[in-house]
């Protein structure tokens, strides 16, 4: 379940922060290449627009080096602090775009392989990012977090700044949405009895 | 469908992962050198260190030039600025008090 979230240490995360911060040219070369997919995922999923995340990203990485120097370890997570400067930055741009239809926002490029198996996983990204989309930004990043990110419950508190019982509540109200999203789609999306 | 979104996650383009890269590498601080200047500040306590042994070193030459009158000139004494005169306390006794005291 915690795929993502579980794929480096924080302690490692930390240490490697600490040893660009100390000089050490490979540090952020492997901290880079640890971090920047969970962010760049992350913020595509969330924005739905491909230039958007990548520009997301890479300001939130610029972020994390320059605060590196201050890095006061033990107080926050790195991988934590990094959701949320993403978050930030992504709830930024949702509100920049202020009455812009959903519908109008450019499909995210196929994240899928192009292998002919793959056809129906991609249509199947393809119609889960339509109806992220569709959800409130707050449900939308909740639901992000918890359900693909695979953050917990209180790392995602801590990344939106709000209470625990309210991601719970963001998280279900945010399920249901895609449910009722996708009900409409579920033969043309290969689905029998099985649950988004 | 989430568990497939888990598991096929986006890829990260070549261009963002070089510019990310480049970013850190002009931002990176410069590894201290073990026998420079500022290692020798850090093991004097950093800042705070330097600027009290600085200013301890101004109040001692300051005290040592211009003392209060207190305490004695002993730079003009060194000098030959300075003289001074010693009090004879022999005229206490050179009248015998100390005889007729008993």
């Amino acid at each position: 379940m915690n795929m993502h979230a579980g794929n480096t240490e924080p302690d490692t995360e930390a240490e490697l922060l600490a040893r660009y911060a100390a000089g050490d040219p490979a540090a952020a070369r492997l901290l880079a290449a640890q971090v920047t997919p969970r962010m760049f995922a992350h913020a595509l999923r969330v924005l739905g627009d491909q230039a958007e995340a990548e520009d997301v990203t890479q300001d939130a990485m610029m972020r994390l080096w320059r605060i590196a120097p201050d890095w006061r370890a033990g107080e926050a997570k790195v991988s934590t602090w990094l959701y949320r400067v993403v978050a930030n930055l992504c709830i930024d741009r949702l509100r920049k775009r202020g009455g812009v239809p959903l519908e109008d926002v450019a499909e995210p490029a196929d994240p899928a392989p192009s292998a002919a198996q793959g056809m129906q996983q991609a249509t199947r990204l393809d119609a889960l990012q339509a109806a992220l989309n569709t959800l409130p930004d707050r449900q939308r990043q909740a639901v992000v977090l918890r359900h693909i990110d695979g953050l917990s419950n209180s790392q995602i508190a801590s990344v939106l700044e709000i209470g625990v019982e309210a991601v719970e509540s963001l998280t279900a109200r945010g399920k249901r949405a895609l449910t009722l999203a996708l009900e409409g789609q579920r033969d043309a999306l290969g689905f029998e009895d099985e649950n988004i | 469908m989430f568990s497939e979104a888990r598991s096929a996650p986006p890829r990260v383009p070549d261009a963002l992962m070089a510019q990310v890269l480049a970013d850190a590498q002009q931002m990176q601080p410069a590894a201290s050198s073990p026998g420079g200047l500022m290692s020798w500040l850090r093991v004097l306590g950093g800042g705070p260190g330097v600027g009290g042994l600085v200013f301890a070193t101004c109040v001692g030459f300051w005290i040592g030039v211009a003392p209060p009158e207190n305490l004695p000139d002993v730079a003009g004494q060194l000098l030959n600025l300075q003289t001074s005169a010693g009090t004879d306390d022999n005229d206490l006794t050179s009248f015998g008090w100390d005889i007729e005291e008993g």
